[in-house]
């Protein structure tokens, strides 16, 4: 076992200098990579994260979407039957108001043509009373006394009207 | 056993093994780390790329279990370095060894300088009277089978810790040498250096001890065809446990460094 003191020297000198080598060019680069490619990891890591959050939040507002949508045609469809049901009844309400309305009419026009038909009936009465009263009178008086009972008859009515 | 190829220049000491394989080991681990961090992508990493991470991985995720990683952040380099250099280093032993054998004083220098272990021992082979003196010198070996690598190595994480422990968390710090009574004061001290010395020790005592037993596998090898043929096996069964020990070195000695630092950076909030 030799001890050579200028083997400590060269040893303390080889091992600083391969320490300041290796620190400046093959492990600080190295290890500025790493943390390069830890730091890419982080991010992508972040991104994924995010990207899921987002898709997850996508995913929430197409199922309100679709639910609104759904509500919706639901009360479209609520909307038209309530209408639909509305014009029948209204439907129904013309046609009643339109078959009272014709009967009114209807019996409007009856109770005219009655009414028509009275006076017509109560002129050929006034006719054919006088007719029959006349006929009656025939046989009783001739002519000339019955000209007579017309003319006075004339003038009653000319001087009470 | 081998000698070190130690010269002296101008009255100092260097060997030269020691100072060829660190720089080795530090082209392959930078070369390794380069390689790595050559394409940087932050969406499709290549292979290497991949490979450097998890060693990054791994040692934040050990820093997680040793202290607060908000604290623990400046030392994932540190750690990378740590496990990486000494991971490689207990490896390069293993593959092959390149020895130089010499047997006279006039042969043994390199670039005109004498290698004076390998003088000694000559110069005591021929005062004892052999008649072939004879000595090996290992070129290449791993540099965490030297003691002066493990033990700097160990004292750097020392010094670290202990101004860490003073600059950060001064009060704590101090207050830790005198708990649980004033009166373990010195046993606190004694704790630390013994987490100094056996920080390098552990390390150089693993891996010295595997070089150790290859050279005897290549000694049994080269002492006849029975025991070259018996080596092979040996040798197989030693070369992994070798990677595997190497393995578990580098990694203890990174999470003893990271449970130092946590230990003098604790703020001891909880109390």
């Amino acid at each position: 076992m030799h001890f050579v003191w200028t083997s400590t020297v060269v040893t303390l000198l080889a091992f600083v200098i391969l320490y300041w080598l290796l620190s400046r060019y093959a492990i600080g680069p190295l290890m500025s990579v790493m943390e390069k490619r830890r730091e890419l990891v982080l991010s992508q890591l972040n991104e994924a994260s995010t990207t899921r959050e987002e898709a997850a939040a996508y995913v929430e507002q197409q199922k309100e979407a679709l639910q609104q949508a759904r509500k919706e045609a639901y009360d479209i469809i609520e909307q038209s039957r309530q209408t639909s049901g509305k014009q029948a009844d209204q439907l129904i309400a013309q046609a009643k108001e339109e078959s009272v309305r014709l009967k009114d009419e209807a019996l409007r026009d009856i109770e005219s043509e009655k009414n028509k038909a009275m006076a017509a009936l109560r002129g050929e009465v006034g006719r054919v009373s006088v007719q029959i009263a006349s006929k009656l009178i025939e046989k009783e008086i001739d002519e000339k006394s019955n000209e007579g009972l017309v003319d006075q008859y004339l003038k009653d009515v000319g001087t009470k009207s | 056993m081998h000698e070190a190829p130690i010269i002296h220049l101008g009255g100092i000491p260097f060997d030269l093994s020691i100072i060829t394989m660190l720089i080795v080991s530090c082209l392959v681990v930078f070369l390794i780390a380069k390689l790595a961090t050559r394409n940087l992508s932050v969406e499709n990493p290549g292979k290497l790329q991949n490979f450097m991470e998890w060693v990054i991985e791994f040692v934040q995720n050990q820093i997680a279990g040793t202290m607060d990683l908000k604290k623990g952040r400046p030392f994932i380099t540190l750690g990378v370095t740590l496990i990486m250099f000494i991971f490689v280093s207990n490896m390069l032993g293993l593959p092959f060894g390149i020895v130089f054998e010499y047997d006279s004083v006039e042969k043994a220098t390199i670039f005109g300088h004498q290698i004076v272990p390998v003088v000694d021992t000559l110069n005591s082979a021929i005062a004892a009277g052999e008649a072939h003196p004879h000595a090996e010198v290992a070129f290449w070996k791993s540099p965490t089978a030297d003691v002066s690598v493990t033990m700097t190595l160990a004292a750097i994480i020392f010094v670290m810790v202990h101004y860490l422990g003073m600059a950060k968390n001064t009060k704590s710090y101090f207050k830790h040498y005198l708990e649980p009574y004033p009166v373990f004061l010195p046993i606190n001290l004694i704790e630390q250096f013994a987490s100094l010395l056996t920080h390098g020790m552990r390390l150089y005592g693993n891996i010295f001890a595997g070089e150790v037993l290859i050279s005897v596998i290549l000694k049994l090898a080269a002492a006849g065809a029975v025991g070259w043929i018996a080596s092979i096996p040996l040798m197989m069964v030693w070369q992994g446990f070798s990677i595997f020990v190497g393995a578990i070195q580098a990694f203890v000695f990174m999470i003893l460094a990271m449970v130092y630092i946590s230990q003098k950076i604790d703020t001891h909030e909880e109390h």
